[in-house]
């Protein structure tokens, strides 16, 4: 063959080659272009389509591969002679095309293939990538022609999510399977089966297989399904309700770590506030969590931070943000690895300031109330300070005896005022400092028990005043110093006596601290609010009948509110209702200037001191000075009480009260006083007691708890079984709350003989004849019974005429009302002495016994034995009016109780056997642990004075009798009380002096022992009375006593021990 | 009530009929005396705070007006009855005319109690009496005046009620205004020096000179601050003061031998008149029993606190160089005690003549408050010296002449006076 030839030959095989490939194309773009044809009849077609395209048809072969699907026509092995092409459905490549050459052929181009084969099985590949693109286009039209709704954003996040981080979607997934199945949608139930086929279908077996673990499927089976799962929630949700979930889900996703930590019990503190911080910057604005989520964190952070007691939880909750403890934990100190919280106290103040803040929402007087700048030591800060200065054993003080807790009790202060506080503590609290500046403050306690829903603990633990003046460093030192103090009053023997009674004494204490800013301005060199008090949302004192209980209570001072706090014995606080702002107790200008405080509480900035001054003294210095004094005075003019306006008070010069007047009157104040109790209370599910200061700019809240109540004046709780006969009275209106346990007579002024009197000099001798009886009857165990208006300056027809000094000693005031033709008159409800009865617990009721549903044993009080002549035998012509009866007496033995309770509107007095123990109400908060409730005291006294009279040598001392009256021997003596001797004397004056010296002698010790038992200091325990054989003969003085008709002095045997041994 | 029961009008109306017996006055004038001349009662409505409607009792006793205008104070209280105001109405008409100041005499109040009501609803009451009884009062018909809880403030709550109805300014239509709208100079020191005028004029008949005597006072008030201030000026020693302790809940006495220094214990006092007994006892002081001021070897008593201070029980404790008592206080001897006085032949300046200082003062306020021009202090001392002094003079001079009591003769010339008048004017 020539040349020629064979060029001709090649042209004309090129030309068949040509001709074999573009037959291959045409057959290929027909397949991909016929209409209702499939993917697979294509990729058929396409594979039968390319042997013949090739230059070795008999040895050619093709393959396409689409994701894992391997479509061919024959089996053949396959070989190295292949030429591959990528398919690409959009710019993604979703398969190949491989032509096998399946026996050596003559190499050209790529191995055996030619590079115009290359161009073809590109070509191929290319318009199969277009058609399959093509197809899923239409498959996307037809779903979306489907669903008639276009692509929502939520499928976008879908994708996004299914490209970048599947193992979020898959939990986004799985989330979205448990939301649809527990909406109850069938489908979802399915899917989830096939997931986890142990789901539902395996139920029964579940018992019957139970050392078998369920079979699980890998997380990315999930994925493959996902689609499906979302399908389902598109016919079932809304396009929102998915979109808001799946936002929800993946922000929730980012704050796990917070739940691992939270709900890991041994997570400290320190990791916590890491935590909480990691949270807070998560995003700027805060993230949201969802509803069960965030209540989760709530709930967790309070039981960590603040309380655990769930019915403080159940209230905190709806409250209390999680973001309040960002700000809250960056001025917490704790010592590392704390476990601690912040005590009750704090728990109280941020829990009212929260629910404050959320009711201002809807009352605009709420809006402005403040917290003094606040910081806080963890309640276990207190171990590790112990820790710190190996002071373990201090723990035990609460299992000694109790003399003995009081008698270590100063060597314990001592020790911690002088022990070291550990580093990071000093660091916290110097850094607190920067924080504060130069500002007093207060350290106050905040203990775990104290201001717990039943245990108010008020008063036992203390809060100290620092003035906070000078270098940093002195600052810091009185600062701790202040906090050890009150880290020792945790070993105290008041609260550890008070958690005895209460069993509490093996709860876990610890002692919270409160480092707060003092709220107050400079006036001179002192520092002091402009006033400040407690206020309380239940009124328990009302002075007139139409102040409601849910008008509250107001006590309120100039300065700092310690002083109304305290029951004050020289001084007066502001009392208001801020229900009844009209109702003033206080009403003649007399009153006003009487009952109006003159002291206040300072800080003293040049001593650095927590003082008491004068009000007048102050200000005549610094009155125009004062904050807002304007509105706390008025000024006396002779007999008219002017509100100052514009210059009006000289303080030189005038004479001014402490009024409040214009604050109440002219200010917002008691509507904002009142607004918070009722919202606190409502909130709080409670009556609750809060203390506040102003400092002449805004108004603080200082203080919130649950209402605490003070000695006698606990509601008490009211028996039902009391036989009908046993009642000697009962009331159902104006009650307040208290128990008056132990009544052993009672002065009962004849409503009807009274109003019969008709001489005026005999109606003044009944005021004067209950002023004598004060002063014999037994202090604080007998009660005054009358009728009107005790007291009423005035007309004395109207009630028993008496000042507040002839009833003082009575521990119960009770008027009454009796029906007159077709009228009650009006009680006074005590408001002539009222402030006095309130400062020093007296109790009050008035009685209507023509009123139905009561019971008014009027002849007992009539019939039983009156011994008016017998204690006052100048008075026995008032016999008919006044009956004076000694309870025990009468009734062989009894004594009178009365029990109070305001919330139930009832109150009783019944004759009972002296128990000297009561019950108290549920909700009883009462401290009084050292008063009438304990029998101790008179035993103790008993026994030693019966000792010390066997020890008195009547040859020596000149004695011939002993007796002993009073409280030791009525069994009723308090902390306070004397022993009460008598002594029949007929000694000589040496005699006498040496007598008396021997029973000083022993009055002090007895008054050691006393203190060492209740913490209370007197100048000597036995109080001597001597009596010669004169007075006996005269019954002068009190010679009365023996053999006397009531409460009689009982013999005591003197000599005994002495005559044993001579 | 019931009937047994102390009637403080039955009372007024048998000390009166005693009098006229003694007098001797004919049946009309003692019919005339006995009783009030008008009463008026009326209802006063009030919207209460709680937006109800409450309906108080109001009165006006007008005794006997034949000397002049009315005069007497406002009580709210209680259980106010109109016996009591009858009796507190006459008690005025004597009142008055002892002095002879050209008022007659009467009273009047509401029936309710300040104690529970507020600010506001008081205000409503003052000026819804005024309402009802504008026009039977009137600075030139009865003026009222503040008495038990009533004030300077409800004072001028009805003064401007009173203005709003009568369209003009009538300041003599009230008494016991403040100072700065309307009130009279000197009111305070009033009572106190009213004594003091009566016991200078009372010394000068038993013929002694002031600087000769001394003097124990109960009560460290208004009243016996500004009696012992005068009498010092005076030159007399005052050498014990009883008060009221508020703390101990007792009363103490405190003496000097060499007489006290007021100006030093009133530092020590409290707005109430209660002297420190500590810083007292560093003074100086003897600090005696809260009755002991009755007992001291002094020739003037001045009780100025209490009602019902010298009794049967006390009065033997008077020591025999007492020749004086002076009665600050209302009614501070009782009867019995009264009786045994007189037999000791000491001087008694009967109450409402010695402590009238305190209305003659009420009267120069409406005096000046009518002229719309007021006084300096020392022209209101002059001419309460010059009323008192008169008054003192003529019961004295009364008493001499019937050979009567101070305190008899006393209210035999207040009713004689009234009756007088009423009979110029024809009534009786």
């Amino acid at each position: 063959m020539n040349k020629r030839e064979k060029s001709v030959e090649n042209v004309i095989l090129a030309l068949k080659e040509r001709s074999k490939e573009l037959n291959c194309l045409y057959q290929v773009e027909e397949l991909c272009s016929k209409p209702g044809i499939t993917l697979e009849e294509i990729y058929i077609g396409i594979i039968r389509a390319i042997p013949p395209g090739w230059q070795f048809p008999d040895v050619c072969q093709a393959i396409i591969k689409i994701g894992d699907h391997k479509f061919k026509l024959n089996e053949f092995e396959e070989t190295d002679w292949i030429q591959v092409a990528n398919i690409q459905a959009s710019d993604e490549i979703i398969g190949t095309i491989n032509v096998y050459y399946t026996e050596e052929r003559p190499a050209t181009d790529e191995g055996p293939f030619s590079k115009e084969e290359r161009k073809l099985i590109n070509t191929i590949a290319e318009r199969l990538g277009r058609r399959i693109f093509h197809e899923r286009l239409k498959l996307v039209f037809e779903e979306r022609e489907y669903q008639k709704k276009p692509e929502s954003d939520w499928w976008i996040i879908i994708d996004l999510l299914r490209r970048t981080d599947p193992k979020l979607m898959a939990r986004i997934s799985r989330k979205m399977l448990n939301n649809l199945c527990w909406n109850g949608i069938e489908e979802a139930e399915k899917l989830l089966e096939n997931l986890s086929p142990n789901y539902k279908a395996e139920e029964g077996e579940l018992l019957k297989d139970a050392n078998r673990p369920f079979q699980k499927k890998a997380v990315e089976d999930i994925l493959t399904i996902n689609k499906k799962i979302f399908k389902i929630a598109e016919d079932h949700l809304s396009e929102n309700e998915i979109l808001a979930n799946i936002q929800k889900w993946i922000q929730e996703d980012r704050t796990g770590f917070l739940v691992n930590i939270l709900e890991n019990p041994a997570s400290s503190l320190e990791s916590i506030a890491g935590a909480i911080e990691r949270f807070h910057h998560l995003s700027p604005q805060g993230v949201k969590l969802t509803t069960p989520r965030e209540k989760g964190f709530r709930i967790s952070l309070i039981r960590r931070l603040l309380s655990d007691q769930p019915q403080f939880i159940n209230i905190a909750k709806h409250y209390i943000e999680v973001d309040n403890f960002f700000d809250l934990l960056n001025r917490i100190i704790y010592p590392a690895g704390s476990h601690g919280k912040l005590g009750g106290k704090s728990s109280g103040l941020i829990l009212a300031t929260q629910i404050l803040k959320k009711s201002a929402e809807k009352n605009e007087v709420l809006s402005k109330i403040k917290v003094p700048k606040t910081w806080y030591l963890t309640s276990d800060g207190v171990l590790n300070f112990m820790q710190y200065n190996n002071l373990e054993e201090v723990v035990e003080q609460k299992y000694k005896e109790i003399g003995r807790v009081r008698q270590e009790y100063p060597y314990v202060i001592h020790v911690f005022k002088n022990s070291q506080f550990p580093p990071e503590i000093i660091q916290g609290l110097s850094l607190a400092l920067d924080d504060f500046s130069d500002v007093p403050l207060i350290v106050r306690s905040s203990s775990l028990l104290e201001d717990r829903m039943g245990t108010a603990f008020a008063g036992k633990y203390k809060s100290l005043f620092i003035a906070n003046q000078g270098s940093k460093k002195e600052r810091l030192i009185a600062l701790m110093d202040a906090i050890a103090e009150v880290y020792a009053s945790t070993f105290g023997p008041d609260p550890i006596e008070y958690r005895m009674e209460r069993g509490l004494i093996d709860f876990h204490e610890e002692m919270g601290i409160l480092i707060q800013e003092v709220v107050g301005t400079k006036v001179g060199h002192y520092y002091l609010p402009a006033f400040a008090g407690v206020a309380f949302s239940k009124n328990d004192f009302r002075w007139s009948p139409r102040i409601k209980r849910d008008d509250g209570l107001v006590r309120i001072v100039p300065g700092l509110g310690t002083r109304a706090v305290d029951r004050l014995s020289d001084d007066y606080p502001i009392l208001v209702a801020p229900g009844q702002p009209g109702l003033n107790i206080n009403v003649t200008l007399d009153e006003k200037v009487r009952y109006s405080p003159k002291k206040i509480d300072v800080i003293d900035l040049k001593t650095q001191t927590f003082e008491t001054i004068e009000i007048q003294d102050l200000l005549k210095e610094y009155g125009y000075e004062y904050p807002k004094i304007n509105q706390l005075i008025s000024v006396l003019h002779e007999d008219h009480m002017q509100q100052p306006i514009g210059i009006g008070v000289d303080f030189k010069k005038d004479y001014v009260a402490m009024t409040f007047e214009g604050l109440f009157t002219n200010s917002q104040f008691l509507k904002q006083m009142h607004s918070i109790l009722k919202e606190l209370h409502g909130k709080m599910e409670n009556p609750v007691d809060i203390e506040f200061a102003y400092d002449g700019k805004d108004f603080y809240l200082l203080q919130c708890r649950y209402q605490s109540y003070g000695k006698d004046s606990a509601p008490a709780k009211i028996p039902r079984d009391i036989p009908k006969e046993r009642i000697l009275f009962s009331a159902n209106r104006y009650i307040s709350n208290g128990t008056v346990p132990e009544i052993t007579h009672i002065v009962y002024v004849d409503p009807q003989k009274y109003s019969e009197l008709s001489n005026r000099n005999d109606i003044l001798a009944v005021g004067r004849t209950v002023g004598k009886l004060n002063q014999i009857l037994p202090k604080h165990q007998f009660i005054l019974m009358g009728p009107g208006r005790w007291g009423s300056r005035g007309d004395i027809k109207l009630g028993v005429s008496v000042t507040y000094s002839d009833i003082n000693n009575t521990s119960m005031l009770i008027e009454i009302a009796r029906k007159q033709k077709n009228y009650v008159p009006d009680l006074s409800f005590g408001t002539h002495f009222f402030q006095d009865l309130v400062e020093a617990s007296i109790r009050y009721l008035p009685l209507y016994p023509d009123d139905r549903n009561i019971i008014f044993n009027e002849d007992f009080f009539q019939t039983s034995q009156n011994t008016l002549s017998d204690l006052l035998p100048d008075f026995t012509y008032l016999s008919d009016t006044i009956h004076v009866i000694d309870v025990r007496n009468t009734t062989e033995g009894c004594i009178l109780k009365v029990l109070m309770n305001a919330e139930e509107e009832t109150a009783i007095g019944f004759l009972t056997e002296p128990t000297m123990q009561f019950e108290l109400g549920e909700k009883t908060l009462s401290s009084n642990i050292n008063q009438k409730t304990s029998n101790v005291h008179w035993r103790w006294r008993l026994r030693n004075i019966e000792r010390l009279a066997e020890q008195i040598d009547p040859d020596r001392f000149g004695v011939k009798a002993c007796y002993l009256f009073g409280s030791t021997k009525n069994a009723t003596a308090g902390i306070e009380s004397d022993i009460d001797v008598l002594v029949h004397f007929q000694g000589s004056k040496n005699q006498k002096k040496e007598l008396l010296t021997w029973f000083e002698g022993w009055s002090l010790c007895l008054s050691q022992i006393n203190f060492l038992r209740t913490g209370f200091k007197t100048d000597g325990l036995i109080d001597v009375h001597i009596v010669t054989d004169e007075d006996i003969k005269n019954r002068t003085s009190y010679a009365v006593k023996i053999g006397a008709i009531t409460d009689a002095a009982r013999s005591l045997p003197i000599g005994k021990t002495r005559s044993k041994k001579g | 009530m019931n009937d047994k029961a102390y009637n403080p009008f039955e009372a007024a109306q048998t000390q009166c009929d005693e009098i006229a017996e003694v007098l001797g006055l004919e049946t009309a004038t003692r019919d005339f005396l006995r009783e009030p001349m008008r009463e008026y009662q009326f209802s006063i409505p009030v919207h209460m705070d709680d937006g109800k409607m409450k309906i108080f009792r109001g009165f006006r006793v007008q005794h006997n007006l034949a000397r002049g205008p009315g005069k007497g104070g406002i009580r709210f209280h209680p259980q106010e009855t109109i016996d009591t105001i009858r009796a507190l109405s006459m008690w005025m008409t004597w009142k008055c005319a002892v002095v002879d100041i050209p008022l007659g005499g009467s009273k009047g109040g509401v029936i309710c109690d300040p104690h529970n009501l507020s600010a506001r609803e008081q205000e409503q009451i003052c000026r819804g009496w005024v309402r009802q009884i504008a026009r039977d009062v009137g600075p030139y018909l009865d003026v009222p005046a503040p008495d038990v809880m009533t004030n300077a403030q409800m004072m001028l709550w009805m003064l401007d009620e009173f203005e709003a109805i009568h369209g003009g300014k009538y300041p003599g239509f009230i008494t016991g205004k403040p100072i700065s709208v309307g009130g009279s100079q000197g009111r305070k020191e009033a009572t106190g020096y009213g004594v003091i005028f009566t016991v200078r004029e009372a010394l000068k008949e038993l013929n002694l000179k002031p600087e000769n005597t001394s003097t124990s006072v109960q009560g460290f008030g208004n009243v016996a601050q500004f009696a012992i201030q005068l009498y010092n000026q005076m030159g007399g020693k005052v050498v014990c003061v009883s008060c009221w302790d508020q703390k101990e809940n007792q009363a103490n006495s405190f003496y000097k031998k060499d007489g006290i220094d007021l100006d030093e214990l009133l530092k020590i006092t409290d707005p109430f008149g209660g002297i420190e007994k500590d810083k007292a006892r560093d003074l100086g002081y003897e600090i005696l029993s809260g009755d002991a001021w009755i007992e001291q070897d002094v020739d003037i008593l001045i009780p100025a606190a209490l009602e019902n201070q010298i009794t049967t029980d006390t009065v033997d404790k008077i020591s025999k160089s007492v020749k004086l008592i002076a009665e600050g206080a209302n009614g501070p001897t009782t009867p019995k005690a009264d009786k045994i006085l007189k037999e000791k032949g000491i001087f008694v300046i009967p109450d409402f003549l010695a402590n009238a200082g305190g209305v003659t003062c009420s009267y120069f306020e409406q005096v000046q408050s009518n002229m719309n021009y007021y006084w300096s202090k020392d022209e209101v001392f002059g001419k309460l010296d010059e009323k008192m002094t008169s008054a003192f003079i003529s019961v004295s001079e009364f008493a001499q002449k019937r050979k009567l009591h101070m305190r008899d003769a006393a209210y035999t010339i207040a009713i004689s006076r009234v009756a007088q008048a009423c009979r110029d004017r024809g009534w009786v």
